[in-house]
């Protein structure tokens, strides 16, 4: 083992959990103590993952309050180190680690926040792709529509949400006070996307979702129809997924159409 | 050792910024006379979306040099392939003059502590460091320049002065030294050294940049928290290093508590009218 990496791993163990190893390899001044030297380290350590945090999720912060946050940002800290060269993805794993036994919140709407917002973040620097309009559909001849088939945008992501999550988080964004948090009886499914610089994001009815979710894997549209019958009349289901897909090209969701 | 990138001449870009996603919308609208901007490399390595939008629309009104915190240059765990291999993909895009991190490591064991921390000041260090350093020139094949960071401590079995330190790992992988003002001011201060000794021990030809800051005093020591306006005493170093190293890209670097963009303009200004006569005097 190198003198290099032993002193690495001591700093690292008490900048992440306070380990003593660091204290005898670190001068003292007359100034400034060994101790106070490293707490720099230590400190700086926290603040700044925790500003990071608060960057992915100012929602979650705003809902939580700065001592509810810092103490769950601090868990999360603790218990998810960053391993990743931009700390743009450090949060990754925030939701999982409010669903579970570890996290300090007990109030299971925060883990959909966080969820949700982690989903906007994603959108927002995710992969840029030239959108597919209602011409490169129309242009589709009405024989092939049966294997057509869909690509979805990079951006595009779905969650289903169990609580009155997207209205808190309107709420938080201008400025209001959200109402109480609410369970819904069933999870209101959710797509969230970029289209050109901009996330969006709008619920889905049950059938839609379940359209777009197959679409998503490049389920043709005949298949698609069959599907919905579960939903929707025989004679209507050509109407609703033409429909469907009309609507995710008019808003940038669709990227590549193809019948082969 | 090959004398091959002391014999070039040093480019020099002139008076330039760190790039922000604040300012982007300005800088498209106004065009500032800012001779080039600095991007931190690892803001820009994602897929899509704004920060790549405006960092194509930029960069063609403007020159670039890339600027990354995550090589971890001194880290004891092998070289980040991945990292290297988007950083050289942005680069390809970017087309920077250089491209330059730390020498510091960020992190080992895989993990990542974001900070900038300090190297035992050892042959050790210098030998690890200057392999490491040839390797990423060799992949990268672009200028690269290793930047002085701050630091807090003094490790007891460093051996040699920072600066003794900084010009061995320089010239024994024989790479560029990207010179911040503020960070030898702010470490002068905290470990009780003269920051022109400092200075003078830099070999001329390696520094191809500057960086200027401000910071945050705590009365016994200093932290470089880039959130402040650049303070005199680093005004003063920073034409000291002028009349030593001649003109050299320079830049104000603000990472935090961003003002409006004229509040730099202003500095860069203030940064160029004590540099110029400086040059000027030297070449006359
Ligand atoms: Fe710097």
């Amino acid at each position: 083992m190198s003198p290099l990496r032993d002193l690495q791993r001591d700093f690292q163990r008490y900048v992440t959990q306070r380990d003593d190893a660091m204290r005898n390899q670190v001068v003292d001044t007359a100034q400034v103590s060994a101790e106070t030297r490293l707490a720099i380290y230590a400190d700086g350590y926290r603040l700044r993952l925790l500003e990071a945090l608060e960057d992915t999720y100012p929602a979650l912060k705003q809902y939580l309050g700065e001592s509810r946050f810092t103490a769950a940002g601090l868990a999360y800290i603790d218990a998810h180190p960053s391993t990743y060269p931009s700390i743009r993805w450090f949060g990754d794993c925030m939701a999982a680690f409010l669903r579970s036994d570890a996290s300090p919140c007990d109030e299971p709407v925060v883990a959909e926040l966080a969820a949700f917002e982690w989903s906007l973040r994603g959108a927002f620097d995710d992969a840029d792709q030239a959108v597919t309009t209602l011409e490169d559909i129309a242009a589709i001849p009405p024989e092939e529509w049966p294997v057509m088939h869909i690509t979805l945008h990079p951006s595009v992501r779905r969650l289903d949400l169990q609580w009155n999550t997207t209205s808190i988080w309107n709420a938080l964004e201008d400025g209001a006070t959200p109402e109480p948090p609410e369970q819904g009886e069933y999870p209101t499914p959710y797509v969230i996307w970029r289209h050109e610089l901009q996330q969006y994001f709008r619920s889905l009815p049950v059938d839609e979702a379940w359209a777009l979710d197959q679409a998503a894997t490049g389920m043709a549209f005949g298949d698609l129809c069959e599907g919905l019958c579960e939903w929707v009349d025989a004679e209507h289901v050509a109407t609703r997924a033409a429909g469907f897909l009309q609507q995710w090209t008019v808003d940038g969701l669709v990227c590549a159409v193809a019948t082969s | 050792m090959t004398a091959a990138t002391t014999s070039d001449k040093r480019p020099y870009l002139g008076f330039g910024l760190g790039l922000r996603t604040d300012h982007y919308e300005e800088i498209l609208a106004r065009r500032p006379k800012v001779d080039w901007f600095e991007i931190i490399s690892e803001n820009y390595m994602v897929a899509g979306g704004k920060p790549l939008y405006y960092l194509d629309r930029i960069r063609e009104h403007y020159p670039m040099v890339m600027h990354g915190v995550s090589m971890s240059i001194g880290g004891a765990d092998s070289l980040d392939r991945d990292y290297l291999h988007q950083l050289k993909a942005l680069a390809e895009r970017v087309q920077p003059h250089w491209i330059s991190d730390h020498l510091c490591w960020t992190g080992v064991d895989g993990k990542n502590l974001h900070d900038l921390m300090p190297l035992p000041y050892t042959e050790e260090a210098i030998q690890h460091v200057a392999k490491r350093v040839a390797e990423v020139q060799d992949y990268l094949e672009r200028p690269f320049l290793l930047e002085n960071v701050s630091s807090y401590v003094t490790y007891t079995r460093s051996q040699l002065s920072e600066w003794e330190f900084l010009t061995a790992v320089a010239e024994e992988a024989d790479c560029h030294i990207l010179l911040d003002i503020n960070n030898i001011y702010v470490s002068a201060f905290n470990h009780g050294f003269e920051p022109r000794e400092y200075i003078d021990r830099i070999p001329i030809e390696r520094v191809y940049q500057f960086h200027l800051a401000g910071h945050t005093n705590h009365g016994d020591y200093i932290i470089d928290t880039h959130d402040h306006p650049v303070i005199d005493p680093v005004w003063e170093l920073f034409a000291y290093a002028a009349r030593r190293f001649g003109p050299v890209s320079t830049m104000i670097e603000r990472d935090d508590n961003i003002p409006p963009l004229d509040e730099l303009l202003t500095e860069l200004v203030q940064a160029q009218a004590i540099a110029e006569p400086i040059y000027a005097e030297a070449a006359a």
